[in-house]
């Protein structure tokens, strides 16, 4: 089953839980293609058939076992100054969008979602990545990647909590109050990640949030002072990734941090039933 | 006492005064003091509400009102000196004194009101817009203390009194135009020792080691609740307004009812509370929305009003935004604050977040960025010279340093042997000679030879460490005794002025030549330890490059292609913050509404 796991913020770890799952899809011999509608990013890469789409979802294909394709990444967003953004959908070029000249959302949506469904039929499981905060209340409206993409596409969809900055409660209990009530029945289950610490000391929160929200509780990854490459400037990642190796130190990465994650008891298999 | 009546004679002679701008230590309390009677013609009140009795050295009685600043307050200067002008009082020990004290008591004194700014997450900005709340406040004539009843920090700072608070209270505590910070502002202080661990200080002294469970569980409910109460009672005593920062999200469900950082601490205080919430990240409306949906409802009434903070673009961008989640919430948003650009010490966090370089200047300084780094705010003033500031934890990354620097440290010995085991150690000595190194506090005593701890009180077992033989200096841990102390004096190669404060356990014998002269308060004593031609610096003294003296004198061993380096007209560091204190309380003035703000402080809202 599809999945798409959604951050509270920037940076609460959507591209790397979505790599680590990914990854362990693959461990388990599982066809899966990473996915992400929109991706707001300077860090490009381009792939094998001259495709440029953002980095996080190179890195997923590479955990996915894949070569990069331009439909997992079908509209990249490339700030490039005084309010300027140039647009490369599908992979190409397609003209700036200013403060004066907005994208016509729903060409750019129908066309992201043919990507989703390419990769649809042709992969097992399609792992899709959120971007931003999917309940941005001056944005939700014109939303392609978060909400946009679970009214469209059903795809059964798991919160990420970022816990390091605190809050982490909060933020789960207030995006799912502010899922429009028609897509929230999709919003099944959510992750806790980046914690220090005992992690029973959670537990009653998360008890809570469970009574709350009727979401499942599916794991909380702990903490890990890894490398990772930086997708936009907002990720506070420990630091950037260079050299040759970049690939290879970024699967070992996703290696051990999906180790670690599986370590804690993080229910993946739970993530592979949701529907 | 005698001398203290002669001396209010003198001050009733001379009638209103005002603040007294030509006195060296004014202000002495807070910008804006009344000068009239620098000694108060009340003393001893004996009333409990402004001080209490102490036990001096001889065993003797003392009254004791340091905190009291109610006969500085500029209306209560003012009348009282034409009160007694009106009763043609000469005599200090004239009867109606007394009547007047009751009637300035009756008339000026009672409690403040308390404010409390709570964070959706850290780093909301919670500490800047205490401080310029505070300076909000300040500006408008009202008397303001800074107030974080826990703060998990390894930057501390020491107050006149030698007690350690929190740095970032000693800078709101500026901003509120304070001369004096004190504990009471911060009274519970978390040192981390490790992941799970931290030394608990309370009102300004360490209390005990608690870890997570056990300062939940034992800690909070007793001793930290009771320290709570009585610190937010003493200022609300003293000030108009407090305001109070909360630690975290207040709505960490899984220990709301043992958390005296946040709503518990509102509601011992009584305070009105706004809600900071930081808009970089994003998800902020749903940070908003559920902090205060996951606030139980009898607290959720305190939150008044939410501020959108550090918006990066056109702040009118998020208006549609805002006044939907005030409909949500039923809470207006106060403000919409753009990204303010301001320097004000670091955070603990970026310690942690793994920044690795700051400053962007053509001199490349490299600190040691040791696993129990302390005080590394010793480093900030460094932005203000043309320098590159590089947290390095690896040998090859020395490489290409202009000076190295050993920072301060939780734990000197344990950190001295990670150094050990990754070679820092010996990297660092095989730059003798060629690049200046300078060692504060905990590096200091790494750069002696010995490091003797014969009871296991710095590490954890007892035991002797060779340290980098850099000077020849021993230090040892005899006993469990800090030395806590604010120090000035002079840097005795240029005699120009130094201040700084000390924060450390276990004393050292130095063979060297000092770098310091210390002015104590009947003697003088060295301090620091200086070679020359080997270009190696030690000091005790945190804040060492706040004044230009040493920060200069340091820095002019740095030679950057065979050329010293130019280093501009920068002065005080406490000049620029307050620069950057003014710039911050001018953002929140222009994006908060006043009038909002005003009447949710004075609880009208």
């Amino acid at each position: 089953m599809n999945v798409l796991f959604v951050g509270t913020a920037s940076g609460a770890g959507k591209t790397t839980v979505s790599a680590m799952y990914c990854r362990y899809l693959y461990r388990n011999g599982v066809s899966v293609a990473p996915y992400k509608a929109v991706n707001l990013s300077l860090n490009s890469y381009v792939t094998r058939e001259g495709k440029e789409i953002g980095i996080g979802q190179a890195f997923q294909a590479w955990a996915s076992g894949l070569e990069p394709s331009g439909d997992m990444n079908p509209v990249l967003l490339k700030p490039s100054g005084n309010g300027k953004i140039q647009t490369v959908l599908c992979g190409a070029p397609a003209g700036d969008v200013t403060e004066k000249k907005n994208m016509d959302v729903a060409a750019v949506s129908a066309a992201a979602y043919e990507a989703y469904d390419r990769l649809n039929s042709k992969y097992g499981t399609v792992v899709c990545e959120g971007s931003g905060s999917p309940v941005e209340l001056n944005l939700m409206d014109r939303d392609i990647a978060n909400t946009g993409l679970m009214r469209s596409r059903s795809v059964p969809t798991v919160l990420v909590g970022d816990i390091e900055r605190g809050g982490a409660f909060a933020a789960l209990y207030g995006t799912w109050l502010l899922m429009p009530k028609d897509i929230r029945p999709l919003v099944k289950g959510f992750l806790i990640n980046r914690f220090r610490g005992d992690a029973s000391l959670l537990d009653s929160g998360i008890r809570i949030i469970e009574d709350l929200t009727g979401m499942r509780y599916l794991g909380t990854i702990p903490y890990m002072c890894l490398k990772f490459p930086e997708e936009d400037s907002l990720s506070d990642s420990e630091g950037y990734l260079s050299g040759d190796n970049v690939k290879e130190a970024f699967m070992s990465n996703t290696d051990a941090l999906l180790d670690a994650a599986l370590g804690a008891g993080v229910d993946f298999q739970a993530i592979e039933r949701l529907s | 006492m005698e001398n203290i009546t002669k001396k209010v004679r003198e001050e009733i002679g001379r009638g209103w005064i005002g603040p007294d701008l030509g006195c060296p230590y004014h202000p002495c309390h807070f910008i804006g003091q009344d000068c009239t009677f620098c000694f108060c013609p009340f003393y001893p009140c004996n009333d409990a509400d402004l001080g209490d009795n102490i036990t001096g050295r001889g065993g003797n009685k003392i009254w004791q009102c340091t905190y009291c600043l109610l006969i500085h307050r500029p209306e209560v200067g003012k009348y009282v000196m034409s009160e007694i002008e009106r009763l043609g009082i000469q005599d200090p020990k004239d009867p109606r004194m007394r009547c007047i004290f009751d009637d300035v008591k009756e008339r000026f004194h009672r409690n403040g009101r308390a404010l409390m700014v709570l964070g959706a997450t850290s780093d909301a900005g919670k500490s800047v817009t205490v401080a310029a709340i505070c300076r909000i406040l300040h500006n408008k004539g009202y008397l303001v203390a800074p107030f974080k009843s826990q703060n998990m920090s390894l930057n501390s700072k020491v107050t006149p009194i030698g007690s350690e608070i929190a740095m970032i209270q000693t800078i709101q505590a500026s901003a509120a135009g304070l001369k004096n910070p004190d504990h009471h502002m911060n009274p519970i202080l978390l040192k981390p020792k490790g992941d799970t661990r931290s030394q608990v200080m309370v009102e300004g002294e360490p209390f005990g080691d608690y870890d997570v469970s056990e300062y939940y569980d034992e800690f909070v409910p007793g001793p930290g609740t009771e320290a709570v109460k009585r610190n937010i009672e003493f200022l609300k005593q003293r000030y108009d307004f407090v305001v109070m920062e909360g630690a975290g999200s207040p709505a960490e469900i899984n220990i709301y009812d043992r958390d005296i950082a946040n709503m518990g601490a509102a509601v011992i205080a009584d305070a009105d509370c706004i809600l900071v919430v930081n808009v970089k990240w994003g998800g902020s409306f749903a940070y908003a929305v559920g902090t205060v949906k996951l606030i139980p409802e009898k607290d959720r009434e305190r939150i008044k009003g939410i501020v959108l903070n550090n918006v990066l673009g056109n702040p009118s961008n998020l208006k549609p935004g805002a006044e939907e989640l005030e409909k949500i919430l039923g809470i207006p948003v106060i403000g919409i604050i753009p990204h303010a650009d301001v320097v004000l010490p670091s955070e603990d966090s970026e310690a942690f977040r793994g920044i690795s370089s700051r400053g962007n200047g053509g001199v490349r300084i490299s600190v040691i960025k040791i696993p129990r780094i302390a005080n590394f705010t010793d480093l900030d003033p460094l932005y203000m010279e043309d320098t590159t500031v590089k947290f390095v934890t690896r040998p090859e990354e020395l490489e290409g340093s202009d000076a190295i620097i050993i920072p301060g440290t939780k734990n000197t010995i344990d950190d001295l042997l990670w150094m050990r085991g990754n070679g820092l150690d010996k990297a660092i000595c095989s730059f003798r000679g060629t690049i200046p190194i300078l060692g504060i506090c905990g590096g200091y005593q790494m750069m002696g030879r010995s490091l003797k701890d014969p009871h296991g009180i710095e590490g954890k077992i007892p035991q002797t460490v060779e340290g980098l033989g850099l000077f020849d200096m021993s230090t040892e841990w005899d006993e469990y005794r800090k030395k806590v102390i604010r120090d000035q004096g002079i840097l005795l190669e240029t005699g120009e002025p130094v201040t700084g404060y000390e924060i450390h356990m276990g004393l050292s014998e130095v063979n060297e030549a000092p770098l310091f002269r210390i002015d104590r308060f009947r003697e003088s004593e060295n301090e620091g330890a200086f070679r020359k031609d080997d270009m190696l610096f030690g000091t005790y003294l945190h804040g060492v490059f706040d004044k230009p003296a040493f920060r200069r004198f340091f820095l002019s061993f740095v030679k950057k292609g065979g050329e010293p380096l130019k280093m501009a007209e920068s002065g005080d560091y406490d000049d620029l913050i307050e620069e950057n204190i003014k710039k911050l309380a001018a953002v929140f003035e222009e994006g908060l509404d006043i009038d909002m703000l005003m009447s949710i402080a004075e609880g009208r809202s």
